[in-house]
């Protein structure tokens, strides 16, 4: 599969198509995010499997928000998993990133992958290679929500009472895109200890994601605490589409139905 | 379009967390937690998630000063060495080795830490060498 | 570090961070894991999400407790009577690994005699602790077949410092807990290379890779290798060289990084003993109180500007690498120091920091394999002696590296400075988890200056009503060698009678009050213990 999305990359790159193309290589024996600018850069690439697969993936449409915001006129490619096409989805239609400025390089993600992330839809709609993992049903939630209320409800004081409040979740989260932020806030949640203030400071933000959260799971392999970040975000995710028919990144140009009840 | 990340090893705690600094056109725009590290998994805490900020402050020392008069002043790095080099060369010649002392640091790398001893053992020939292990 | 050397012939982490997730019992003490060192927490975590059993004894009451199987809060300074209380129920309960003490061990009976007084009723009455909670640990601690204990300052940072180690060192070779993966005597070191400034030979008994200065045969060898004539008499420790500068026999410091005006005991102290020096010359990336009254200022690089090597808490040799330029007119530390030399007359040329690797694992046996190429990955634990070996994962295996391990006899000594009626509540000192040492580098990030701006003193809901303070009302707090103001954080986490405080914040600086009683044996100030008086500051 590498050696096809390298051939691809290497023709947009010398076709002059795409100025830089923002990946994965290997150096020092680690796996890095890294901009491609020159074709003849290619061997090093890697699309984020270190000893397992995809157990290396970055926040790229993070990463792309950044350079594009610093260079507005340029053409940038970018590796994509499903997560992240519907990552780019959700960015366009909050005016994040101008899909006339991105060409999105997309790969399925191994069934291995798919079953672990319990990933719905495992791969982007364009791809790059063929093959396409089946989607996987969410059993750890379906596992929690059959618990009584009280137990939920200690299960969870129990992950958030391991917080340090490193804010990884917000600070990887290629979704996370407001300049400031309620998890600061002082009025919301008290400052200065850790854990932080419980359950706010966790639900402030799972608030935050119920129309954005495009289950990538970053936040959970970003914590230091391993709370279960990626379930609770599904939860809310899943209470606005029963509510709303609506999910982030899966329908390209549907906008939120939190957005329209803002306006 | 200059745009890369470093791999580098966090300067707070003893944890030795691996993280990859960005830097866009020269300067650090920010810190990703390294996934393959074998400490931090791709993990970091607050201060590692921020440890670009102090780099570039405003308030980072950016010339060597001399105290003239009283009071620090800037002065080129031939001024504030020659200085240096002579003061401890004349206080180990008028008091000997011993009256000179080092502290060197936590902080700072390997190699500096094993410079610093060797200019003190070697160099001024006084074992005056400590530092704050015991912090 | 001299305590683990003394018992085990090495002063190191004995065994590997995420060998932790595999334990099955973890003895926590004298450590805020979860604020201090936050990514050993999440190996410790992950051990209790497995089913391990997590005992923290600890003064307050703090994150990682709230996770614990038993948590106990030990009087100050009372380490080494509860450890003493916790072994004498091993040994009557005939948990101890027997064969393991007679194989590996020696100094046992001297040990056992002193052990049999510490019953734990005796243990009890020193520590504050339950017989009924010394015994719960000594149950849980005892069965475990792979027991780890994790320690940090709380347990160093007092008169007895060195004893609070050996009694550590003592647990876990009576219990056969060492030498072995998950297992192990593990100081979690507080500063990002405090590790590789000793391993480098930053102490004034040792040079690199703990090579001791009056032994001639080394001398010798670095005599040849540096083409100079050494001394063999060893140098000053930190109070030694202040007290030096006080009396007169230490006219010049030359100060790398380290800020003693905040971070050393007896600040008031300090700043007169920094003052008398003939000559001080700081290097440093910040103008820190100590650079403020040096004679000549020289700005060095951050580690963002510059190649190199850390080693962290566990020996592992990790690589810095340059990000950016040094900013402004700063230089790296290496290129200043070989500068110096230079002008000083020692000629140095090294073109890198990799040149300087080169001649480090010449001359130190145990970093003897390490080269940059190597340290690619995950880098290489020490000791790794040849460009073949592996690197080490945990130490001692099947023989300690002095041979055989050593039981030491220890009494509890009570700490250098005791309450009574004149300054009748016990202070301790610590770090928060968004600050870092002296707060030189934190207090500058907007981010982390955002989450906690100022100093504060941790006080008992108790203890405020009858001082008549409320949350966040500004108070004075006093010691024999000095007196501060902060403002207060009432909370349940530290117990009546009990204060705890910060010492990141110049504003409030905590070392004001800190004692200098010292260890005898390495001279670790007593951080952890003062007796204070607390006075409302009233407003006109």
């Amino acid at each position: 599969m590498i050696e096809e999305i390298k051939k691809q990359v290497r023709e947009l790159l010398t076709s002059g198509t795409i100025k830089g193309f923002l990946g994965l290589r290997e150096i020092d024996g680690h796996i890095a995010p890294y901009l491609f600018c020159d074709a003849e850069d290619m061997d090093s690439m890697n699309l984020g499997d270190y000893k397992k697969p995809g157990d290396a993936r970055y926040p790229l449409n993070r990463i792309l928000i950044h350079l594009l915001s610093h260079y507005p006129d340029e053409i940038l490619g970018v590796l994509v998993r499903g997560c992240d096409q519907r990552g780019l989805n959700g960015l366009y239609s909050l005016n994040q990133l101008d899909p006339e400025k991105v060409i999105p390089v997309g790969i399925p993600c191994p069934p291995e992958l798919a079953e672990a992330c319990e990933c719905s839809r495992p791969y982007p709609e364009n791809r790059a290679v063929d093959g396409q993992a089946e989607g996987y049903s969410n059993q750890t939630l379906a596992r929690i929500a059959g618990l009584d209320i009280g137990k939920r409800f200690e299960y969870w004081m129990n992950e958030f009472a391991r917080c340090i409040k490193c804010y990884g979740c917000r600070d990887i989260c290629p979704m996370c895109i407001c300049r400031e932020c309620s998890l600061e806030c002082g009025d919301l949640v008290g400052k200065g200890d850790i854990p932080p203030e419980n359950p706010i400071f966790h639900l402030i933000r799972a608030v935050h994601m119920a129309d954005r959260c495009v289950d990538c799971g970053l936040c959970a392999e970003a914590c230091p605490a391993d709370i279960p970040l990626r379930t609770l975000y599904k939860k809310v995710a899943d209470i606005v589409k029963k509510e709303f028919d609506f999910q982030a990144g899966y329908q390209p140009d549907a906008k939120s139905p939190l957005n329209v009840l803002d306006q | 379009m200059d745009y890369k990340t470093v791999l580098t090893t966090c300067t707070y705690c003893g944890c030795g967390c691996n993280m990859y600094l960005e830097v866009m056109d020269g300067r650090i725009t920010g810190t990703i937690p390294c996934k393959t590290s074998p400490i931090n998994e791709g993990k970091l805490c607050i201060k590692g998630w921020n440890v670009h900020e102090f780099v570039q402050s405003p308030k980072r020392l950016t010339r060597p000063m001399l105290r003239k008069n009283g009071d620090l002043t800037e002065v080129t790095w031939d001024e504030a060495l020659d200085f240096t080099a002579s003061r401890i060369k004349s206080i180990k010649e008028k008091h000997g080795n011993d009256s000179i002392a080092f502290l060197t640091s936590a902080k700072v790398t390997n190699e500096e830490n094993f410079l610093l001893q060797k200019f003190a053992r070697a160099a001024v020939g006084t074992n005056n060498i400590d530092h704050c292990a015991r912090l | 570090m001299a305590g683990l050397a003394a018992a085990f012939g090495s002063g190191a982490m004995t065994n590997s961070v995420a060998e932790l997730e595999d334990s099955d019992c973890i003895f926590i003490t004298g450590s805020n894991t979860t604020s201090s060192h936050p990514l050993v927490a999440m190996r410790i975590n992950r051990a209790v999400q497995k089913g391990a059993k997590l005992i923290v004894a600890d003064p307050r009451n703090i994150q990682i407790a709230e996770m614990a199987d038993i948590r106990v809060h030990q009087n100050l300074g009372t380490d080494v009577a509860l450890l003493n209380g916790i072994m004498n129920v091993i040994i009557r309960n005939n948990q101890h690994d027997l064969k393991f003490v007679e194989s590996r061990t020696e100094g046992f009976e001297a040990f056992k005699k002193v052990i049999d007084h510490y019953t734990p009723e005796k243990a009890s009455e020193i520590t504050g602790v339950s017989p009924e909670n010394i015994i719960r640990i000594a149950e849980c601690f005892g069965s475990a077949k792979k027991g780890s204990i994790v320690y940090c300052m709380g347990i160093t940072q007092h008169t007895s410092g060195v004893d609070n180690v050996k009694s550590l060192a003592n647990l876990a070779m009576l219990t056969g807990n060492i030498g072995r993966s998950s297992t192990g005597v593990n100081p979690l070191r507080g500063q990002n290379n405090v590790q590789g400034a000793c391993d480098m030979g930053g102490l004034p008994n040792v040079y690199p890779g703990y090579q001791a200065v009056n032994g001639p045969a080394i001398r010798e060898k670095f005599e040849s290798a540096w083409n100079a004539e050494l001394s063999e008499k060893p140098g000053l420790t930190i109070p030694d060289m202040l007290k030096g500068l006080d009396t007169g026999s230490v006219k010049a410091l030359y100060v790398v990084g380290e800020n003693p005006m905040l971070s050393d005991p007896d600040t008031v102290h300090v700043e007169k003993a920094l003052k008398a020096a003939e000559l001080l010359v700081v290097q440093d990336i910040f103008m820190t109180p100590t650079a403020q009254l040096a004679h000549v200022v020289l700005p060095g690089a951050s580690f963002a500007e510059k190649e190199g090597t850390f080693t962290n808490t566990e020996r592992r040799v990790l690589r810095v690498r340059r990000a950016i330029d040094p900013v402004g007119d700063s230089r790296t530390d290496w290129q200043i120091i070989q500068d110096l030399s230079n002008r000083f007359g020692f000629q140095m040329d090294y073109d890198s920091p990799e040149d300087i690797m080169k001649e480090i694992s010449d001359v130190t046996p145990s970093y003897g394999g390490i080269t940059y190429k190597r340290l690619s990955g995950d880098g290489l634990q020490w000791p790794c002696p040849n460009l073949d070996h592996p690197g080490t994962q945990f130490l001692h295996k099947d023989k300690f590296t002095r041979g055989k391990g050593v039981f030491h006899a220890i009494e509890h000594k009570p700490p250098a400075e005791v309450v009574d009626d004149d300054f009748p509540l016990w202070m301790t000192t610590g770090r928060v988890y968004a600050h870092y040492h002296t707060g030189t580098m934190t207090r500058v990030s907007p981010s982390l200056d955002e989450e906690i701006k100022e100093g504060y003193l941790e006080i008992h809901p108790e203890d405020a009503k009858n001082i008549g303070v409320g949350l966040g009302d500004m108070i004075r707090i006093i010691s024999r060698r000095g007196s501060i103001t902060a403002r207060t954080l009432i909370t349940d986490r530290v117990r009546p009678g009990l204060v705890f405080m910060p010492f990141h914040f110049v504003e409030c600086p905590a070392n004001v009050l800190t004692n200098p009683a010292f260890d005898p044996v390495v001279k670790i100030p007593e951080y952890k213990v003062c007796a204070v008086k607390l006075e409302k500051v009233s407003y006109n």
